[in-house]
């Protein structure tokens, strides 16, 4: 490799370790600009009054004291778990079973793979407006079809009791990222395990519960993750969808809507960054529970358990 | 070779750097005449669709023609987008130099951020007795005027005929002195004018309220300030005290029309519910066009936006007198300003007064819809509007000027955006059907704007 100027007289090692950071530079240099300094102005704003148009007062704790009275904040952040705790293991378990269907051998499988992938490359605020007309009780698609089947269906994105669990539903349409992960975590899984498995008399069941299940459990685990913080951080959806309100009723009032409220609506960004940190908290807190548990029912390939 | 090949593409690229930054400098030097410009951001209200926004770059190449010290530019923005992007441009020490079109609501939400205009007015003992009065009030704060009027939109029915007709419905009247045009009659007719799909109307025994294809009246495309602005509260549209030290959203006035309004659509079914605005928002269709709504009470922006291209006969006639027997017709506005933070405030005053001119007014008020806020155009706005629009009661958008909203019902108060979704998470509840009762509603949103009021004065001396 070529020197850089005035490095001759350095060690090799010493000289690819400049040549390292100088490849590293440009990616370190965005990354410290643009996300560590943000989040440490943002930290710092947590512990002011800042409206954008004057200059940040400090007021220490009190947006975080402030934070904990506010009904709005216990409201927003029991919807998103709310969210969470549905959607969640849903899309985990939907899209795992398309995965697994998709991994069969059939004709045509290219092309149903990229129908089931297709939705989740399309721009949320797309995704939105398209559902919207679908969920629409007069007409939308969605009623019609359940009215078939004899299910008079509900006002969704018009009722209190019913938005939730319609971005739900639409939520489970843009698995495909999921799918092509686990698609891969399956198609990964060693054909000599299946083969013992056969020879011992496993069934088609008994292959999948303990063979392919465990040998995907890192998979599994990564889309958790994943899908625990992008639960977690669900806004473009619920704002079109709502206009920003987060109505009808604050039903559909997610944290980081009543975040972006917050900043960028009452103009309160010194609240809004409290509001961020704990929101990172929290995630951070979920996050570390998922993985002190992983060693319990993730399953590396190669590792020995408790090691 | 490898060596020589990295040193010389190194070299290029910091050429290319060097040559760049100084192509941008020499490019600055070598601007005609030094102008300065002014950038006006649109996106707060009108302004941003196509044909507008074409009509504003042929405004900017008529006034850049025309003037050798300033040029201006139309920052288009999309409406969605116009908080985030105003405030980015601030918190950036980027301001732009005019903001506008702004309705009142967008002058509140951003009030901290305007210059007083007043200490321009004086030094250029501008005569603003052209102005429209209630146009030149509605920017006008007890510490500060935010702007110039350019426009106003008073409020009115636009009404369907040929729905009155095949109902055999009369026609609202448009005499502004026929005391019998109430709210109760207007409700009596909006019934008789909501047909189910077996063509039963809303005062039939029979009537299916599950089934409804044709409402009588909606008036579904304002807050809750704008809803009960007209009932005649004391407040008028101002859900606080005048010392915006207490809240009252509970009036009697406005418990009484958001009951008439929860009976509407609950019980008599002549307004749609939130489903109903829904399934037209994911449509896309404005609330009178598709031809299902006999009576839509809104403003004179929606002549642009949505009488055009009608499949049936429209006219417009002024709002019921409400039950204290008065009348009040609420009414929008629009101004340019000038953030505070801007540079080159001078010149935008300067474009601020050549768009507010009596020679302009009617070309930029036709680009946004409104009325010119100066009365010595009204006779060239007219002849505009006929052509625009024909077979209409243009009496009627200009006397209803007269019963404007005061307080208006989109005036800034303390914590303008906090408050506002409160007051609307309890329309909402109505419209959504989950609570009917506006006395509870009320009382509950009122409950909420105190403490949002009581929290804001508590470091707000």
């Amino acid at each position: 490799m070529s020197s850089l100027p005035g490095t001759h007289r350095l060690s090799l090692a010493r000289r690819e370790a400049l040549w390292a950071y100088a490849f590293i530079a440009p990616w370190t240099i965005g990354f410290i600009i643009f996300t560590v300094g943000p989040m440490l102005a943002s930290l710092f704003f947590s512990f002011t009054d800042y409206n954008i148009i004057d200059a940040p007062r400090w007021i220490g704790l009190t947006n975080y004291i402030n934070l904990f009275h506010d009904d709005l904040f216990w409201h927003s952040l029991g919807i998103t778990f709310k969210f969470a705790a549905i959607a969640l293991p849903l899309g985990l378990v939907f899209s795992y079973l398309i995965a697994v269907l998709l991994n069969s051998k059939i004709s045509g499988i290219n092309i149903w793979r990229t129908v089931y992938f297709l939705p989740s490359v399309i721009a949320g605020v797309a995704v939105a407006l398209l559902w919207g007309r679908i969920f629409d009780p007069k007409f939308g698609i969605l009623n019609p079809l359940l009215e078939k089947i004899g299910i008079e269906g509900p006002g969704w994105l018009s009722d209190p009791h019913w938005a939730i669990s319609a971005l739900v539903i639409m939520s489970l349409w843009g698995v495909g990222g999921n799918v092509i992960i686990y698609l891969a975590g399956l198609q990964g899984v060693p054909t000599d395990l299946y083969d013992a498995a056969k020879v011992d008399g496993a069934t088609a069941w008994q292959r999948f519960r303990y063979v392919t299940l465990p040998m995907t459990t890192p998979v599994i685990f990564y889309n958790l993750v994943l899908g625990l913080i992008g639960t977690f951080q669900y806004f473009t959806e619920v704002y079109v969808l709502t206009n920003g309100t987060g109505n009808p009723a604050r039903s559909t009032l997610f944290y980081n809507l009543y975040l972006y409220q917050n900043a960028f609506k009452y103009f309160h960004m010194g609240y809004a960054s409290t509001m961020a940190w704990v929101l990172f908290i929290i995630v951070l807190g979920l996050t570390l529970l998922i993985f002190r548990s992983s060693d319990t029912w993730v399953f590396y390939e190669g590792q020995l358990r408790g090691k | 070779m490898k060596n020589k090949l990295f040193k010389l593409l190194a070299l290029f690229a910091l050429a290319s750097m060097v040559l760049t930054a100084c192509g941008g400098g020499a490019a600055t030097a070598a601007a005609p005449a030094e102008k300065v410009k002014v950038v006006i951001f649109v996106g707060m209200g009108t302004g941003t669709d196509p044909d507008q926004v074409e009509a504003q770059n042929k405004l900017a190449e008529k006034y850049n023609s025309t003037h050798d010290n300033i040029s201006i530019e139309f920052l288009i923005v999309p409406h969605e987008e116009y908080a985030t992007r105003y405030l980015a441009m601030l918190s950036g020490g980027n301001a732009p130099q005019l903001v506008g079109p702004n309705g009142i609501s967008s002058v509140a939400e951003f009030f901290d951020t305007w210059e007083d205009i007043t200490p321009y007015i004086t030094a250029d003992k501008l005569d603003l007795s052209d102005f429209y009065g209630p146009a030149v009030e509605l920017n006008t704060y007890p510490d500060k005027n935010t702007g110039l009027p350019l426009g106003l939109y008073p409020s009115y029915i636009y009404y369907n005929k040929d729905l009155f007709d095949a109902a055999g419905v009369d026609y609202p009247t448009h005499d502004f002195n026929d005391k019998s045009w109430t709210m109760d009659k207007l409700r009596e007719d909006a019934m008789k004018l909501t047909l189910d799909k077996n063509g039963k109307n809303a005062t039939d025994a029979d009537f299916d309220p599950a089934n409804i294809v044709q409402y009588g009246y909606d008036d579904s495309w304002d807050g809750m300030r704008g809803t009960l602005a007209d009932w005649g509260a004391e407040n008028v549209g101002r859900p606080t005290s005048a010392d915006y030290k207490t809240a009252v959203a509970d009036s009697p006035e406005w418990i009484q029309g958001l009951q008439w309004l929860s009976d509407g659509i609950w019980k008599d079914h002549f307004v749609g519910g939130l489903e109903v605005q829904t399934g037209r928002d994911s449509a896309g269709v404005d609330p009178f066009g598709p031809g299902t709504t006999a009576m839509f009470y809104s403003h004179t922006w929606f002549l642009g936006e949505g009488l055009h291209d009608l499949s049936f006969a429209a006219d417009i006639a002024p709002f019921p007198y409400n039950p204290k027997g008065e009348r009040i017709a609420r009414i929008d506005a629009d101004n340019f300003t000038i953030p505070k933070d801007a540079k080159n405030k001078q010149e935008a005053w300067e474009v601020m007064k050549w768009l507010t001119s009596p020679e302009i007014i009617v070309d930029v008020c036709r680009i946004y819809g409104c009325i010119p806020a100066r009365k010595s155009v009204q006779a060239t706005f007219l002849e505009q509007l006929k052509t625009d629009y024909p077979g209409i009661d243009y009496d009627v958008i200009f006397k209803s000027i007269d019963y404007l909203d005061k307080p208006n019902n989109e005036e800034w108060i303390p914590e303008w955006g906090k408050i506002e979704d409160a007051l609307n998470n309890g329309l909402s509840l109505v419209y959504s059907g989950e609570e009917k009762d506006a006395k509870k509603v009320l009382t509950d949103s009122n409950a909420e704007v105190q403490k949002i009021l009581d929290e804001y004065w508590a470091t707000h001396k």
